[in-house]
Formats: structure tokens, C-alpha cells, sequence
């Protein structure tokens, strides 16, 4: 396979260039970051309030790989590999309650909502439902390591990386303020959107904050270039904040109730930070949102947006308000990340250069995928 | 297996169908319960029962332990 140079990425970010263009148009390269960077990370694949009620089941491809997402009995959520353990059939075609097992449509072996393997019809012949060769005890379902914050639903396929909380030591230390119950705002407060760019572009253009005030001039009315400041955390996240965030108000002057115990920063702060790989995240005082990026392609990446509130009873004109103001600060960046896309046909383009005075987020995101690429590349390939 | 042959039996197995198309389980475990009370042979009993407790299992059927035990009894399930 052709390996691309990544030692320009690497370079301090005055000197830098960005990742080569294969990393946006070479299958051969999205393969191996399929592995490297997405699946031994922690990855977002979905959010809780997906599988709100126990019983809930959403199957999801991600990568191409067939997950089912399900609040088991207890009530936790799990996520495992869509397909039964006798001949590979996928199991959950479409999202649906499961009321007791979760049954193959093809030769009807059950599995529990935790996974586990709980008959085996006609297997020994039939109406003979054992046999001496197949041990239900281990052939429950795959499952795939999985952790929940801020209600995201995060997966590490590999198994390799570090438990979530040490992995994302950093940013829950820095966001503990908002580590409480998260309501999500329900169907008005989600939606998705269709881009045809590589994941990696939507995840360059969200930390930074240099194009805002091109692509959003809205934004210039109240929050300008200059009140925002980076967020630089080498090797783990990246993004940007602002200093001037204005709460929406209603007609007769009310706002979203505020979480409760922020302290004062949060009055008028906001964050956007990547949590490298794929979940592009926002707080502020009276909300939160989560873009959960699944790449379905190459140059084809779906944005799931999901937005929560500190009650779970919010007034919902202000709230169908809040939706479009994001969807349409989204939807501003399409023709961007979808430029980028094409531009990186150009045979010529170098991965571009960073202005060391406001790309910094940009470039630590590059720097820490070629880090990812070059772990990978180092493993000998026996043992991958 | 014994092949269903009297009126009764197409009758049931007429509304085996119906009750498959319609995805009606609980009509299913009901349908396979009776199909397995009638069988002339142990070996066609428990596949019946087996049918019932499958459907029974996929939609939380409060029937679904009886049929478990059935089967375990005839030493066809794990106990």
C-alpha cells in the first residue's frame, strides 16, 4: 500500500503543511485511518436518547461495519456487532423496540438485550435444541467497547484504547462543570446533514475560528474575531471558544433555564471543541450540543446533530428557534467543507499551510491524525 | 414429521400462515402451543413446542417459561 509522507504534518505549524491530499481521495489511505484513527479511538457513534426506552434498538453502519445500539434491561446502553454468531445474518434492519429477545429473521437464534446467546432452535436437529458442539456460553453477541458522556454514545472498536476517562482526562477535567444530566431537546432538536466531503473537513473547519467572520458574518454583529480564543490541547482535543456568547430570548424576554452551578466564566463564555476523532461538541450556559460525524464515504460524511438543555421541559417555540439558528450556521459551512473536498483533487496541493497565528486548532487536529497514522504504521503486521 | 392432515389440522395450519404473515406472535406461540398438545409423536411435539417458545421469548410471552420447561423435561433445552 502506498504510504503518504506525513513528516511535513509533523512540523512545528510555521513550517507545517497539511495532510497530504490522498488523505481525502485515496481509498487505500481512508482504509487505513478507518483503523488508525477512528476505530483505535474513541470514536462517537450515536447518541443515548437514540435508544431512549429499554428495549430500543438502532441498527447503525459505521464504516461499513454493521452495529446495533441498544438499552439493554437494566437499562445501560450497549452497542454490539449487528449479526448473529451462526451464519453472520444481521440481526436488526431497521430501529425498533425489542420486547423480550432479539431473534435472528433467519434460523431464529435468540440473544438477551445484554448480548447473550439464550437459544439455539432445532441446532441439535429438530425440536432438539442443543448440541454438544455448540456452547451458547460463548457465542453471545460481539460486543464493542462502548462508553457514554454528554449522553454520546463513544465506541472503541479496536479494544486497544485507553478507558475513555483517561483518554479524555483533559477535557472532562476542563468541561466537569457540565458533567450533570444533559436533556435532550427531542425530535425538533435533532436533525442531520448530507455533505459530500471527507470527515476530516468538517472537523478542520469546526476548530477554528478564523473563517467566522467570511463564512458567518451574522455572528459579526456580536461576537467578533477578536473575542474568541484558541483551545490548544496537543494530542488530545482541540477547538475554539468565545468570550461574548448571548443567550436566545423569547418574545417576552425569556431564556433557556441555565445548568446549574457554573460558575462566572460560563455567563458569557462558550466552547466548540473536537474530541479528536469524530465528535465536534458545544456548551454553553443554557445548552449543549454534540455533531457526531459518521463518515459513510470517502467524500461523503453525515453531521447527526443533537442539542440538549439543563430541564427536560423547555419552551418549545425557543427551542424549534435555537435548532434553526444552528442549522443554519451549519449549513454555512457546507460549500466550505465541500470546496476543500474538491480542492483536494488538485494534483499540485501540498496540504496547504496554516497561519500560525489562528490555525493553531486546525494544524494540532492534522498533527494528531498523523500521529494516529504513524502509531498504526508501526505496529509490525503480524500482530495488527 | 408427521405431515398435518385432518380438517382440524388445515385449519391450523392455515392460521399458522396468517398468524406468520400478520407477525403476530402471540397468536404464534398460541398456534405452535396447540400444533404441539395435538402432535402423535414426541419428536413432532417438541418442534412445535420449540416454534411456540422461539416466538414466545422474541415478544416477552409470560408463556415462555412453560414451554421452557416443556422442553427441558423431554431433555431438549438446557435446564
Amino acid at each position: 500500500m502506498h504510504r503518504s509522507d506525513l513528516h511535513a504534518v509533523r512540523r512545528p505549524i510555521a513550517s507545517a503543511n497539511g495532510l497530504p491530499n490522498g488523505h481525502y481521495t485515496d481509498p487505500a489511505l481512508f482504509d487505513e485511518e478507518r483503523h488508525a484513527v477512528l476505530f483505535d479511538n474513541w470514536a462517537g457513534l450515536g447518541v443515548g436518547a437514540d435508544v431512549r426506552e429499554v428495549g430500543d434498538a438502532v441498527p447503525v453502519t459505521f464504516l461499513g461495519m454493521p452495529l446495533l445500539m441498544i438499552r439493554d434491561r437494566s437499562g445501560d446502553v450497549r452497542v454490539f456487532q449487528n449479526i448473529c454468531r451462526h451464519r453472520g445474518m444481521i440481526l436488526v434492519d431497521a430501529p425498533r423496540k425489542i420486547e423480550g429477545a432479539i431473534r435472528c429473521p433467519y434460523h431464529s437464534w435468540c440473544y438477551s438485550t445484554e448480548g447473550k446467546l439464550v437459544s439455539t432452535p432445532h441446532v441439535g436437529g429438530p425440536g432438539q435444541n442443543t448440541h454438544e458442539g455448540i456452547d451458547r456460553a460463548l457465542l453471545g453477541l460481539i460486543e464493542v467497547r462502548s462508553h457514554i458522556w454528554m449522553d454520546i454514545v463513544w465506541i472503541n472498536v479496536s479494544g486497544t484504547a485507553a478507558p475513555f476517562e483517561q483518554a479524555n482526562a483533559d477535557l472532562l477535567a476542563r468541561w466537569s462543570e457540565f458533567d450533570k444530566p444533559l436533556h435532550h431537546g427531542g425530535a425538533d432538536s435533532r436533525f442531520a446533514l448530507e455533505v459530500n466531503c471527507n470527515w476530516k473537513l468538517a472537523v478542520e473547519n469546526y476548530c477554528e475560528s478564523y473563517h467566522l467572520p467570511w463564512v458567518h458574518p451574522g455572528l459579526n454583529t456580536y461576537s467578533r474575531l477578536e473575542d474568541h480564543y484558541h483551545i490548544e490541547a496537543a494530542g488530545l482535543y482541540s477547538g475554539q471558544g468565545t468570550l461574548v456568547y448571548r443567550q436566545l430570548k423569547g418574545e417576552d424576554d425569556q431564556t433557556f433555564p441555565d445548568f446549574e452551578g457554573l460558575s462566572d466564566k460560563w455567563d458569557t463564555a462558550a466552547e466548540y471543541i473536537t474530541a479528536y476523532p469524530n465528535v465536534l461538541l458545544g456548551v454553553h450556559r443554557d445548552h449543549t450540543f454534540a455533531i457526531i460525524l459518521r463518515p459513510e464515504a470517502l467524500d461523503k460524511t453525515v453531521e447527526h446533530v443533537h442539542i440538549y438543555y439543563a430541564h427536560s421541559a423547555t419552551d418549545a417555540d425557543l427551542r424549534a428557534r435555537n435548532t434553526a439558528q444552528w442549522k443554519e450556521v451549519f449549513e454555512e459551512d457546507i460549500f466550505v467543507v465541500e470546496g476543500m473536498q474538491r480542492g483536494r483533487h488538485a494534483s499540485g496541493f501540498d496540504g496547504g499551510r496554516f497561519s500560525p497565528a489562528m490555525d493553531g486548532p486546525t494544524h494540532l487536529f492534522h498533527a494528531w491524525v498523523a500521529s494516529q497514522l504513524e502509531r498504526h504504521r508501526d505496529v509490525p503486521l503480524a500482530a495488527e | 414429521m408427521k405431515v398435518l392432515e385432518t380438517a382440524h389440522d388445515r385449519a391450523l395450519d392455515a392460521a399458522l400462515i396468517a398468524a406468520h404473515e400478520a407477525g403476530d406472535h402471540a397468536a404464534l406461540v398460541t398456534l405452535y402451543t396447540r400444533a404441539a398438545d395435538r402432535a402423535c409423536d414426541l419428536n413432532t411435539a417438541c418442534f412445535q413446542l420449540t416454534q411456540a417458545y422461539v416466538f414466545a421469548l422474541e415478544c416477552d410471552d409470560a408463556r415462555a417459561p412453560g414451554l421452557r420447561a416443556r422442553l427441558v423435561a423431554h431433555g431438549r433445552e438446557t435446564p
